[in-house]
Order: structure tokens, then C-alpha cells, then sequence
């Protein structure tokens, strides 16, 4: 690859500028429609875009499902958006944009929102698209019209859009953290790990919870508590040894001399304060996650090891869509956030009104 | 690992995309789904930011915007109706007149493209046409 095609910066440029004319050339006018041309230049700033997320924010390994299925469901949301804004006919940009909310419904389960993937299914495509279908069906447009065949300003429209989409993108890459990273020569190779537990952590955490499992099994006492043990020693060898703690203590010894007495910050640079707060915060969870495993841990007791199990589980990554989702945000949403509630009721009930009386309207209506 | 930044991005994206059609379309309902895909970009951003924090509050926004989204969608179907009604068009140029004073009308200069119908097939006529023979006698009840 050219060196000036891997600068990120150009990359974004590039994609935006072919971005803005595919979807010129694309949305509806009378003249001048290029739907293959538009739809090449459109292809080619969505797979430069891709190319660019890969090298700014890192090429998506090690699970290789859940990394599928959010290339699958990205571009299905971002394709199927474009379909919808170009679309010429209405119905079939109300149908595309019920594959977008499908697509991204299934974004939302990837980050753990069950309730509120069904609730948006429910609502969007099963109630607002199909509503807005029905008035479309209304207004029969047969043959060439205004509405659907002419653009507002095309191509200042997409520029815009585009260079908006650009501003975004550009702040994104200025922040992440690998840039904070690598603030000096010396540090260039600090990497700040992105989760709390990488990969490798989670599928041994899977082997401790299946030896759990199998400790809680046997009915014989002395075994179980053996089992257990082994259980206990394996799991301590995985937080506490060399493990996940390790490689953060060791970033955080080679920082030491940078930042200097913690009590007065000896260094002004932003990036370098942002890098320190945050390996200090992933330090601090990754504290909290030891001792919260190894305390919890009795082996002889039966109830506390299946309380450890459930727990690596959860920590093991098998358990982050619990069923407990729809409970525990019914539970903030009527204990914090109460007042909000009410306020939705009250909104929901003055937009009903509203839509009856501009609707419901049936005389003293200019026609 | 994919981490908060891929999930921005494909907001930024959608909010992007229906901003776009939001600035040029101008069918009204192609608008109102267009704001829907700006929410859509915007209910992304709430959950990826939530998901990074391991706080359940970013589900509780999204659910806030639907709520929104709803109350939106009656009422903007309310309108568009009544629009409808006295414009017998779903354009949203037609409404250009009650912008500000002293910005002249935008003039649609060139033509529509020539419509060429669908031509459907002519099925030939199966049996016959009802009332046209001679009248089947009713078979008597008795």
C-alpha cells in the first residue's frame, strides 16, 4: 500500500469527498441521475471507510462471532440507510428503513439491550412504519411528481451532510486512546488493553467455571472440596498472577517516573494525564475484580461456590445478557429516574391529544 | 475487540446519512423517517456509551427517545394529514411561502422526467362475463 493511502486523515478525506458525490449523484432529480456511477463512489467510500476504522481503531480479533456479526449489522444499517435516503419511492424507503432498525436492533443486542432491542422492533417497524405506509397508500402518487423526483439542493445537501459526518469521525480519531498511548518515543509500545479481561482471560475463566461446575457436581464431599481447590488455585493464577493484573502493574511501574509524586503531577501534557487516569481507573477495576472473586471464594461451602461460579460466569463473558436486564431497568427507571417517567406518561398523553385535534378535524377545514 | 469507537462510528454514520435526507428530500414522510434515522444514530451512541460505563442509564435514554420517537410519529401523522388535506400533496415545497420575508421562492426549473406506465398484461377472457348470457334458471327449492 502507498504511504499516503495508510494516513488515516487522508483515508477519512477521501472517503467523505467520494461519500458526498455517490449520494449526489444518487438522491432523485430529474436530470442527471447516475445510479451505477453513484453506487460505485459509494461502495468505494464505504469500503475506505471500513478500512479506515480498521487501522485507526484497531482490527477487531480474537471473538470472532460477535466481530461478524457487527460487520454484518453495521453495514446492513449504514447500506440500508443510504437505500432509504436515495430511494426515490417512499414505500421502499419505508421498508428499507425497517431493515435499518432491524440492523441496528441488532447492535443493540450486541451491547447487551435486550428489552430494548423487542421494544424498538415492536415500536418502529411493527408500529410507525406500518402507520406511515397506510398514509402513504393514501396519498396515491401515480406517474413523475414534485415530491419524489426533485431534490433540495443535492449536492450543498450532501456536502454537508458529509462534512458533518467528517467533523465526527476527525474528533473521534484525535481522542482515542491509542493516540494517548504513544505520547513519547519510550512509549510507543504501551498499548492500553481496551477490556478489562482480554480473550484469552475469559475462555480460562470458561475452563474455571466448567471445573466449578463439576466440583459442585460431586456428591462426594472431600472431592468437591478438592475439585474446588484446584478451581480456587487456577482462578487466583488467572487474576492475580501473571494475568491480567500483571501486564497493568507493569504499565503503570514504567509510568512511574513520568508522572512523579502523585501528589503534585509533575507533567502538564493532556495526553500523558489522560493515559495516567486511565490506566489508573483500569487498575483500580481490575483491583475491585480480584478481590471481589478471591473473597467470595470459600471452598468448603457449597452456596459460596455456587455464588463463585455465577460470578465467573458473568466475568467469563457467557453471562453479560442476563435475563435480569428487563428488571434491573425497571428497577432504575422507577427508582432514579421516577420524575422522567412521569414526564414521558405526560408527553405521550398531550401528543395523543394533539395528533386527535389537528387531525380529527372534520369540518372548518379550507379544502 | 470491538471497542466504543466502531459503535460511534456507525452512529456518526446514520446520524450523517438521514441529516442528508433530511436536507434534501421533500416528501414529508420521507423527512420524518429521515429525523427517525438521526435517533436511530443518536440511541447507538447513548447504548455504546452506556455499555462502556457498565451502567444500565444509557438504556434508560434510549428508551426516553422512543418514547419521543412515538409521540413524534402521532403527531407528525396528524400533520401531514391536515397538510395533505389542503394541498392534495405530500410535497414540502408547497409550504415554501410561510418562510421569512424577502427570500425569493424557489422555482423548480427543470422538467419531470416523461412517466411511462407499467404496461400490464392482457390476460385473455376466462368464461363469461356475469349478466350478460341468458339467465340461468335458479333450480326450484321445493
Amino acid at each position: 500500500m502507498p504511504p499516503e493511502l495508510s494516513n488515516p486523515k487522508l483515508q477519512l478525506a477521501f472517503a467523505l469527498v467520494i461519500g458526498a458525490l455517490g449520494t449526489y449523484l444518487l438522491l432523485p432529480k430529474p436530470k442527471r441521475r447516475s445510479i451505477a456511477s453513484g453506487l460505485f463512489l459509494l461502495i468505494a467510500a464505504v469500503s475506505i471507510l471500513g478500512l479506515f476504522v480498521v487501522q485507526t481503531f484497531g482490527k477487531p480479533i480474537g471473538e470472532f462471532i460477535p466481530d461478524i456479526l457487527f460487520w454484518l449489522f453495521s453495514t446492513g444499517a449504514i447500506g440500508f440507510g443510504t437505500l432509504q435516503v436515495v430511494q426515490r419511492n417512499p414505500a421502499r424507503g419505508a421498508i428499507a428503513f425497517a431493515f435499518v432498525i432491524l440492523s441496528s436492533c441488532g447492535l443493540f443486542l450486541l451491547l447487551a439491550a435486550p428489552f430494548l432491542m423487542a421494544a424498538t422492533i415492536i415500536i418502529y417497524a411493527g408500529a410507525i412504519i406500518v402507520t406511515f405506509l397506510f398514509v402513504l397508500m393514501l396519498s396515491n402518487v401515480k406517474g413523475a411528481s414534485n415530491e419524489n423526483d426533485r431534490s433540495r439542493e443535492p449536492l450543498l445537501g450532501s456536502l454537508a451532510g458529509f462534512a458533518f459526518i467528517g467533523l465526527i469521525l476527525f474528533t473521534l480519531l484525535h481522542a482515542k486512546p491509542v493516540e494517548a498511548a504513544s505520547i513519547s518515543g519510550e512509549f510507543t509500545e504501551l498499548n492500553l488493553p481496551a477490556a478489562l479481561l482480554t480473550s484469552d482471560d475469559r475462555s480460562s475463566l470458561r475452563e474455571v467455571r466448567i471445573e466449578l461446575d463439576k466440583a459442585l457436581a460431586n456428591d462426594d464431599a472431600k472431592a468437591a472440596a478438592e475439585g474446588a481447590k484446584a478451581a480456587h488455585d487456577k482462578l487466583a493464577e488467572i487474576i492475580g498472577g501473571d494475568g491480567v493484573s500483571g501486564q497493568r502493574k507493569s504499565v503503570l511501574e514504567r509510568l512511574r517516573p513520568l508522572i512523579g509524586d502523585p501528589k503534585k503531577p509533575m507533567t502538564h501534557d493532556p495526553r500523558l494525564l489522560a493515559f495516567t487516569k486511565q490506566t489508573l481507573q483500569l487498575q483500580k477495576a481490575n483491583h475491585d475484580l480480584e478481590g471481589h472473586l478471591l473473597s467470595s471464594a470459600d471452598a468448603s461451602d457449597k452456596q459460596s461456590l455456587q455464588k463463585l461460579r455465577d460470578e465467573v460466569t458473568v466475568y467469563s463473558g457467557q453471562g453479560q445478557l442476563p435475563a435480569r436486564n428487563v428488571s434491573n431497568i425497571g428497577l432504575l427507571l422507577y427508582s432514579e429516574h421516577l420524575l422522567a417517567v412521569e414526564m414521558a406518561g405526560t408527553l405521550l398523553l398531550v401528543a395523543t391529544i394533539g395528533a386527535v385535534a389537528i387531525a380529527g378535524r372534520k369540518k372548518g377545514v379550507a379544502v | 475487540m470491538i471497542s466504543l469507537s466502531h459503535f460511534l462510528v456507525v452512529g456518526a454514520v446514520l446520524f450523517g446519512l438521514g441529516l442528508v435526507g433530511f436536507l434534501t428530500r421533500r416528501n414529508l414522510i420521507t423527512l420524518f423517517l429521515c429525523a427517525e434515522l438521526m435517533l436511530q444514530g443518536v440511541v447507538l451512541n447513548f447504548l455504546a456509551f452506556g455499555r462502556m460505563h457498565g451502567s444500565l442509564n444509557g438504556q434508560v435514554f434510549g428508551l426516553f427517545i422512543i418514547t419521543v420517537a412515538a409521540c413524534e410519529a402521532g403527531l407528525a401523522l396528524a400533520l401531514f394529514l391536515m397538510l395533505y388535506r389542503r394541498g392534495r400533496s405530500l410535497d414540502s415545497g408547497l409550504w415554501q411561502t410561510i418562510h421569512e420575508q424577502g427570500i425569493p421562492p424557489v422555482v423548480d426549473v427543470e422538467p419531470l422526467p416523461i412517466y411511462i406506465p407499467d404496461v400490464h398484461p392482457i390476460l385473455p377472457v376466462a368464461g363469461r362475463k356475469p349478466g350478460v348470457g341468458p339467465k340461468a334458471e335458479e333450480p326450484s327449492r321445493a
